[in-house]
């Protein structure tokens, strides 16, 4: 049985398909202006690379902040509800899944069959994702990819504002003036933003195991310090941008086999 | 009445054509979100009770209500506006006057608050303060008098802001419940309130006149009660319905309210009889709690939770804007003035559940009221609302939720603001919930 799950981000579009509840293929794209757009191309990549059709896919479900918007889909769960879903598919002891993605992080509480128990999102402001390293990266005049392995550079960490992406940017600013090193911004950046998100976490209590997805899992720079401010270890798995998809391909197979139309 | 052209402590003068603009741009706005509201209500359930059709006309904040009181006005009635429940309302119907709560729902009418106090305030305060600026509230400018009772920081100094445009009477209220000497306190307050109105209005407070208005209260707190009670079991009303219901007797005539809504229960004890469920008894059940939602802009999370998919009813609410208004009854002994005075003092002091009060056992009251409403009126899950600046419902979250994890009870945080712009965030935060909620009743 062939399923669909798209993930319809802020920034970018994925795509999974699952055969018989194994990954067989991803696709992405940007979201842009028109992100039904981008759901197509985003999944028609997915199933060519899978040599399937669209009438090959029994069910398909879309999630993420655009999720009303996307093609073929014949139901949608919540963000919330994927992340429970594909975290403890993919690490079936996992009870906390923190998720990060470009303007939202949220964490999802969940049980042993992948129900979401309770959830907590970053109150509206991107400090705590991954729009925030943007900004920074663009403060300190180098590449986002570079963020990450500049801050593992660092030898201490200063401290900065992350409570909001302009002040953070000012800090930021001024750390420059008084000629900082850029490794040791870019932990400062990665540091203030962990330390949000584990008082987040923290707030919805730490469960292990802990799993980490969304695109800023796959930043060895936040996971240094995500890992250092909650004090336990993160699993990530592989391809944590396609979790959300993965998580709405997964619902899509338990509603094919419930029956529903 | 003070005089006109009295020097303004806090409030900037603004220009007659810009007052003007402003109101008629946030009233006609007002006016199409008022039926665009009653509108979405109607659509989530086109077999709403007849009886609806009353409180709709009534909801209408610039409508038949506002004409009517300025009827009595012309007549030389008083009317006396008020922003926390702990006003005693007994003893201005004692002495034939009209009272009417003010505070306000408009989103916009916060921006013109802000120009008085910082965005961090409560938007519940800067809206207020807004509307009063702008002349937008009928209820408001209608009031010859405020009573403000000192409850939380921002309705404190919000009493001081709106002296600028009227007299305003302030009340102390202790703010440690279980002490015989704060009740002592407070009851003295309600003794000097009495005073204050008797004079103001030019009207005697009579034994009689305050029997007949405790009397009239009581019955309208048995109609309040019924509704309630008939949210209980399977759903018969839609919960924003019920809330548009209980929100109308801040500002109706409160005889004929107490009718209009003994005529609903009628409409629907038939209905529970015929089993004719205004949704399916699957439904997840929710309860809200936290920060007042005014009529008409902050409508927004009932709107939300049902209008959701998957779809939510609220079936009670522990909110001073619903179910606190009229829960609790006076409860006197004997009818002497002495008696009837202390009796009003206990029933608003007492049966408190805000946040601006502590105890021995700090809220306890509300941990009861919100467990004894979860069984009793079957609740699935409980959203937790909070206005950002809103401190003391903020503050007291997390004692409520480790109270409602222990009855393995679901509740959700939701943050907002007097804004229209976050509804989506605030949507796909509800779904999740309201998912969370089905899939927990599916096992």
């Amino acid at each position: 049985m062939i399923t669909v799950g798209i993930d319809l981000g802020t920034q970018k579009v994925k795509a999974v398909v699952l055969k018989d509840d194994a990954v067989v293929s991803r696709g992405q794209a940007f979201s842009g202006f028109d992100p039904a757009k981008a759901a197509e191309e985003a999944v028609n990549e997915a199933l060519k690379d899978a040599d399937l059709k669209i009438s090959d896919v029994v069910y398909f479900v879309a999630t993420g902040s655009a999720m009303e918007m996307a093609p073929y889909a014949k139901g949608t769960v919540s963000m919330m509800g994927a992340d429970a879903k594909a975290g403890v598919y993919l690490f079936p002891k996992a009870r906390t899944i923190i998720d990060v993605g470009a303007e939202e992080a949220r964490a999802v509480k969940c049980d042993e069959k992948a129900l979401m128990v309770d959830f907590i999102v970053n109150e509206r402001c991107a400090a705590g994702a991954g729009a925030f390293i943007e900004a920074m990266a663009r403060a300190l005049e180098v590449k986002l990819e570079e963020m990450g392995p500049l801050s593992l550079k660092a030898e201490r960490a200063s401290p900065i504002n992350a409570s909001c992406v302009i002040f953070g940017e000012s800090d930021v600013v001024s750390l420059i003036h008084r000629q900082e090193s850029k490794p040791e911004i870019a932990r400062a950046v990665f540091d203030a933003m962990a330390d949000r998100i584990s008082s987040m976490v923290q707030r919805l209590g730490v469960n292990p195991d802990v799993v980490l997805i969304g695109g800023v899992a796959k930043d060895v720079g936040f996971v240094a310090s995500l890992k250092r401010k909650l004090g336990v270890d993160v699993l990530i798995p592989d391809f944590p941008d396609y979790a959300g998809a993965l998580g709405a391909a997964l619902t899509a197979a338990t509603r094919a086999k419930e029956g529903k139309k | 009445m003070k005089s006109e052209k009295t020097e303004k402590k806090y409030t900037p003068e603004i220009s007659t054509k810009e007052i003007e603009e402003l109101r008629n741009s946030i009233k006609t706005a007002s006016q199409k979100i008022m039926a665009e509201n009653i509108e979405r209500m109607k659509k989530t359930d086109p077999n709403r009770p007849e009886a609806m059709k009353y409180f709709d006309e009534i909801a209408n904040l610039f409508g038949k209500r506002p004409t009517e009181i300025l009827a009595e006005k012309e007549k030389g009635k008083k009317v006396i506006g008020y922003m926390c429940l702990f006003a005693p309302t007994e003893l201005i119907l004692a002495a034939d006057a009209i009272p009417v709560r003010v505070n306000s729902g408009w989103y916009d009418a916060s921006k013109v608050g802000d120009r008085v106090v910082p965005v961090e305030v409560c938007p519940v305060i800067r809206s207020t303060i807004g509307a009063e600026m702008i002349g937008l509230s009928p209820f408001l400018e209608l009031s010859d008098a405020l009573i403000s009772v000192l409850t939380c920081d921002g309705m404190t100094k919000l009493s001081e802001i709106l002296s600028d445009y009227k007299t305003v009477w302030g009340m102390n209220i202790p703010r440690v419940k279980d002490s015989a000497h704060s009740l002592r306190f407070w009851n003295d307050e309600i003794k000097l309130m009495k005073a204050q109105i008797e004079e103001f209005t030019g009207n005697k407070i009579t034994r009689k006149s305050l029997k007949e208005a405790i009397e009239q209260a009581q019955k309208a707190t048995k109609a309040f009660r019924r509704l309630q009670d008939l949210r209980k079991g399977q759903p018969v009303i839609m919960g924003r319905d019920a809330m548009l219901v209980n929100q109308a007797y801040l500002w109706d005539d409160k005889v004929r309210w107490t009718e209009k809504t003994e005529v609903l229960c009628d409409e629907l004890e038939k209905r529970a009889q015929r089993k004719d469920w205004v949704c399916s008894p699957e439904t997840p059940r929710v309860l809200v709690t936290g920060t007042p939602m005014f009529w008409p802009d902050n409508w927004k999370l009932p709107t939300l939770v049902e209008e959701a998919n998957p779809k939510g009813i609220i079936v009670a609410d522990e909110l001073c804007s619903g179910e606190k208004i009229l829960y609790d009854p006076v409860g006197v002994d004997e009818w002497t003035m002495d008696d009837m005075l202390n009796a009003i003092g206990e029933r608003y002091l007492m049966a408190s559940t805000c946040p601006c009060f502590t105890s021995s056992d700090g809220n306890e009251d509300r941990i009861n009221w919100l467990l004894n409403k979860v069984k009793e009126w079957n609740v699935q899950g409980v959203i937790y609302y909070v206005v950002r600046g809103c401190m003391l419902y903020a503050m007291e979250y997390n004692r409520i939720k480790k109270a409602l994890d222990k009855i393995n009870i679901p509740m959700y945080y939701l943050d907002t603001e007097y804004t229209r712009e976050d509804v989506g965030q605030m949507k796909t935060r509800v779904e999740a919930f309201l998912e969370m909620l089905t899939a927990r009743a599916d096992i």
